[in-house]
């Protein structure tokens, strides 16, 4: 259940009055108790919120943990450490809806392509082709509202990002930071290396569903 | 209604926020105090949730074509009305019609909140009618007043009483209280010391989204960190060593080691904040942290 970055860190000295809290647990701030989850994450998420627990105000998934806010002055009930015991080899997986995203890649649209490609010592098609051959899954969102951080990225693709990010990235830029694709949902400044551009609305606080993606959906891209 | 003649530094519509939408990449937002919107909305016989202006540093000047009631909590503004009269903090206010509200600079904090009487009848998006700047939806057209606005009010449900609000009171040169973060291990004693031991002060480019604090640097180990879950109040260290503590319309997750987090119940404190303000920081146990209850204001009939 522990994430790697857990093991990396040095351990908080304990604190007096919180005898029992597993030690992965960490607190941002009183009302925010971060859980590593490690791969459990969206089967962890998926439990709490289904369970609908009164002292809990939201649950953000992110990179192998999970931030639970809880309702100002709220203490933590026997229910919230039951969901958060459940075996996660038991935890429900749903699949997510399946998302099939056309993108122009490389040019004006994806300015770091080239550059990307020759690093990864890769003709551009190939590079292209390698990007597309996947089914990514959406980690979580965060960075804009609606900005899915996708995994599945092939490892010859990951790439650090840009030393010195761009002061506007145009939306629906399709972008590679690290370990993870991502899609810029709105214009604005960024550092993730770009790669092409599709025309989906990634995010549109009218709908009635918001994001297009949302954690756990699936992505393909489709070159144009 | 009320007409917008000139607009302020950054006045925004808020309400209460949209919680639980953090899953989206969605701040919950909402006035920086949320007791000092309620407060002002109680004042003018509104739900405590009812649409209000957050005004920061520099306000607007409005008139009320039809007139209307009105109320001003948080910092103090100079602020002027034709007839001369005073135009009181915390108290339940009758705007004659066509009379016009000039709200000047800020003499101490930074922000206030007005209440209209009905609330301010701007769309809901995603559950609130309060602006989320950083993505420009909600409030009005997702962006700061400007001049030539027009805004509004829904009709005020209860009857007009004249009302005092009495604010909490606080020390507002006391250190922000703190919990430590979940990578409060990653400082060394020395960064940890620097971070504890001496002031810091407000960047002029902080806003909503987080105050950029200058100061000591806070050195700590770098590591390659995976993105977690914030909140407003989060105190992230960039390699760079000067802290950033999240606002209210803050990502909802970040990639730089989180020192500590400012407690709920001195989230307001960070409301009042300007530029070049000193914020100095002391720790509290996160138990302790939760039994403090949030800001109470008494409210009563203008005697």
């Amino acid at each position: 259940m522990q994430s790697s970055d857990e093991k990396s860190l040095p351990r908080v000295k304990p604190k007096s009055g919180q005898p029992s809290l597993p030690a992965a647990w960490r607190w941002v701030s009183e009302r925010g108790l971060r859980v590593a989850s490690g791969d459990a994450t969206l089967a962890t998420y998926s439990e709490l919120v289904s369970r609908n627990l009164p002292e809990i105000e939201d649950v953000i998934p992110a990179d192998g943990s999970l931030l639970l806010v809880l309702r100002q002055g709220a203490a933590l009930s026997a229910e919230l450490y039951a969901a958060l015991a459940v075996p996660l080899a038991a935890a429900p997986t749903t699949r997510g809806s399946l998302h099939e995203i056309a993108v122009e890649y490389g040019g004006p649209a994806g300015p770091d392509l080239s550059a990307l490609a020759e690093a990864a010592g890769m003709l551009a098609h190939a590079y292209i082709d390698s990007h597309a051959a996947m089914e990514y899954t959406v980690a979580f969102l965060g960075f804009q509202p609606g900005f899915p951080y996708l995994r599945g990225l092939p490892e010859a693709l990951h790439a650090p990002r840009r030393a010195s990010p761009r002061v506007r990235v145009v939306a629906g830029s399709v972008a590679i930071g690290g370990a993870y694709c991502g899609i810029y949902p709105a214009a604005g400044p960024g550092g993730w290396q770009i790669i092409g551009r599709t025309t989906s609305v990634l995010f549109d606080p009218a709908r009635e569903a918001p994001a297009l993606l949302i954690p756990g959906d699936r992505v393909r891209f489709v070159p144009l | 209604m009320i007409e917008i003649q000139r607009a302020g530094l950054c006045d925004l519509v808020v309400d209460l926020g949209r919680p639980g939408r953090g899953a989206l990449g969605v701040p919950a937002g909402g006035a920086a105090d949320p007791a000092a919107l309620a407060a002002a909305n109680r004042l003018v016989g509104n739900d405590a949730a009812a649409a209000g202006l957050e005004i920061t540093l520099s306000g607007p000047v409005m008139r009320f074509p039809a007139g209307g009631v009105a109320a001003l909590t948080g910092a103090r503004f100079a602020v002027t009305r034709p007839s001369g009269a005073a135009v009181a903090w915390n108290e339940t206010l009758v705007i004659a019609a066509g009379e016009t509200l000039s709200i000047g600079q800020a003499r101490d904090g930074c922000r206030c909140w007005l209440a209209l009487r009905g609330g301010l009848a701007v769309p809901q998006v995603m559950g609130s009618r309060g602006t989320f700047l950083p993505a420009g939806f909600g409030g009005h057209l997702g962006r700061a007043l400007q001049a030539g606005d027009a805004l509004p009010f829904a009709p005020g449900a209860r009857e007009v009483r004249l009302l005092r609000a009495h604010p909490p009171s606080g020390e507002p040169d006391a250190p922000l209280r703190v919990v430590a973060g979940p990578q409060a291990g990653l400082f060394d004693d020395a960064g940890l010391a620097a971070f504890f031991s001496r002031p810091y002060r407000v960047d002029p480019a902080s806003d909503r989204r987080g105050l950029r604090l200058t100061g000591p640097a806070v050195i700590h180990a770098r590591v390659e960190m995976a993105s977690q879950g914030v909140l407003p109040g989060a105190i992230q260290v960039p390699p760079d060593g000067q802290p950033i503590i999240l606002g209210w319309d803050g990502p909802v997750t970040g990639g730089y080691p989180v020192i500590a987090g400012v407690i709920s119940a001195d989230l307001p404190r960070l409301a009042q904040l300007r530029p070049g303000d000193a914020v100095r920081f002391v720790t509290i146990e996160r138990e302790a942290a939760r039994a403090l209850a949030a800001a109470h204001w008494d409210i009563e009939e203008q005697g």
